[in-house]
């Protein structure tokens, strides 16, 4: 297909070292009309200055309430073939594995019903396929489901759960990430494909403190794994680190939250029970430091994006619970969550954002979790706490 | 009360706001269930029965999902007019 527009601007983003959208969007565009005037409209945005999508409208499959994103072009006219140029996101599987055939065959339906493009993968984690028609969408439904995907989430419901590699690849791992997210995938279809909240609700699993899925700062509901026995030591190991030049007053003593590490130049100590489980001391020094003891995860809730209101990051719940199959406990404990959050939120509201509103000791009330020091964000500001008369009973009873 | 009957309520109940107000699922649950005396989970099952049909669906506008009566141009799409 020959050349239909020139992209001066957008030239200008293939230059210097670095992967490059635009280079993607012209390979799209050499066989596809829709990649062609996406890209097309794509400059004349550089040039004026200005946004020509659409957002929003009547979109989606039959019994869907998410997974399609309605997207029109403001100027059908000129770019014709991105008049309609919806969104599809499609429920990707538990960290991101895939076979090649399952991509190739991905993308053989998307060639045939819409622009080509692919983004993988959107914030939430689902696969992004960019661009279609509203007439394709029950078509690329069908070839879809019939492969055995489905939709993920959108709109006012329960987001695509995400998670991190997990026990796949990653010997830091303190939980099963994949099944954790898998098995709340399930839980959650209902609530996945008919949007029934005041706002988006996304669960993220992360398999330690690390967060390679950034749990703590995009999911209202953090499942983050951790440990409750000490770290142990590898002295040989840490003598090696510091023969090959690391700076482990620097790097690591000082570095650590809990303060709890003290290095003579020969020996390293960790206080265990200041320690903060934030991994940096053990994947800076992968051969000397690994975590022991019984594994779990720490529940977190309430952080999001920047918008509406400001970003908020996660604020700890729960400091540790069993995560074991069919993980009933964590299902129950996010439901209440929901409960509160659905009869209580304003339309647009996240639940971090309510928790700062009404507080968190209702919260905490209704789902049935004692306070704790460990919830404690910021000590001396915000106490939400108080003593009621039948505390002070107990303790003179005592 | 009779579920075809249930559907025809929750029908004239999103007539009533049609234009006026953005319904979520649950709005409609709980002033279904409000005026007619039947469970919310009732109301949920009979809505969402309606919405497979495509006597109801789902849309999205301003960040927020809501229920509709469709319009003749998506029964058309779907193949149900």
């Amino acid at each position: 297909m020959p050349k239909k527009y020139e992209t001066p601007l957008l030239d200008e983003l293939e230059k210097g070292p670095y992967p490059s959208f635009v280079k993607e969007i012209k390979k799209a565009a050499a066989k596809n009309d829709m990649a062609a005037d996406e890209l097309g409209q794509l400059e004349k945005s550089y040039r004026t200055k200005r946004g020509y999508w659409k957002h929003g409208g009547i979109v989606g499959v039959l019994g869907y309430g998410g997974g399609v994103i309605g997207r029109y072009s403001s100027l059908p006219d000129e770019f014709p073939n991105v008049a309609h140029f919806h969104t599809v996101r499609i429920n990707q599987p538990s960290g991101w594995f895939y076979t090649t055939a399952a991509l190739r065959e991905m993308c053989d339906i998307w060639d045939k019903y819409g622009s080509g493009l692919t983004n993988m993968h959107g914030s939430t984690g689902d696969m992004i396929l960019l661009g279609t028609r509203t007439e394709n969408l029950e078509a690329v439904f069908a070839e879809f489901s019939s492969r055995g995907w489905d939709l993920g989430g959108s709109g006012s419901a329960m987001r695509t759960p995400s998670c991190c590699v997990g026990p796949a690849r990653c010997e830091w791992t303190n939980i099963n990430t994949l099944d954790i997210c898998y098995e709340m995938t399930q839980e959650f279809q209902d609530e996945l494909h008919r949007p029934a909240y005041p706002y988006k609700f996304k669960i993220k699993v992360a398999g330690c403190a690390v967060d390679c899925v950034a749990a703590i700062a995009r999911a209202d509901c953090s499942i983050i794994g951790t440990w409750r026995g000490p770290i142990l030591i590898d002295q040989d190991e840490v003598k090696n680190y510091a023969k090959k030049g690391m700076n482990i007053k620097a790097e690591i003593v000082d570095m650590c939250p809990g303060q709890c590490i003290s290095y003579d130049g020969n020996e390293l100590k960790i206080d265990n029970s200041e320690c903060k489980r934030c991994m940096h001391c053990i994947s800076k020094m992968t051969k000397a430091l690994k975590p022991s003891g019984e594994r779990g995860a720490t529940i977190l809730i309430g952080s999001k994006a920047p918008i509406v209101v400001g970003s908020l990051l996660s604020w700890v719940i729960v400091p540790f619970i069993k995560c074991e199959p069919p993980y009933d406990e964590l299902k129950q404990l996010i439901r209440k969550m929901i409960e509160w959050w659905d009869d209580n939120a304003k339309p647009r509201e996240r639940i971090g954002e309510l928790i700062e509103a009404k507080g968190m000791r209702s919260f905490l009330e209704h789902i049935g979790v004692d306070p704790q020091a460990a919830q404690v964000k910021f000590p001396r500001k915000d106490p939400f706490i108080f003593f009621k008369d039948e505390d002070f009973e107990k303790v003179y009873k005592k | 009360m009779d579920k075809e009957e249930l559907k025809n309520k929750i029908y004239a109940f999103m007539e009533k706001y049609k234009g006026k107000k953005k319904l979520k699922e649950k709005d409609v649950c709980k002033g279904v269930a409000e005026e007619t005396g039947v469970t919310q989970d009732e109301v949920k099952k009979a809505l969402r029965e309606m919405i497979d049909a495509g006597r109801l669906m789902y849309s999205y506008g301003g960040g927020a999902s809501s229920v509709e009566i469709p319009s003749e141009e998506y029964l058309k799409e779907k193949g149900l007019a």
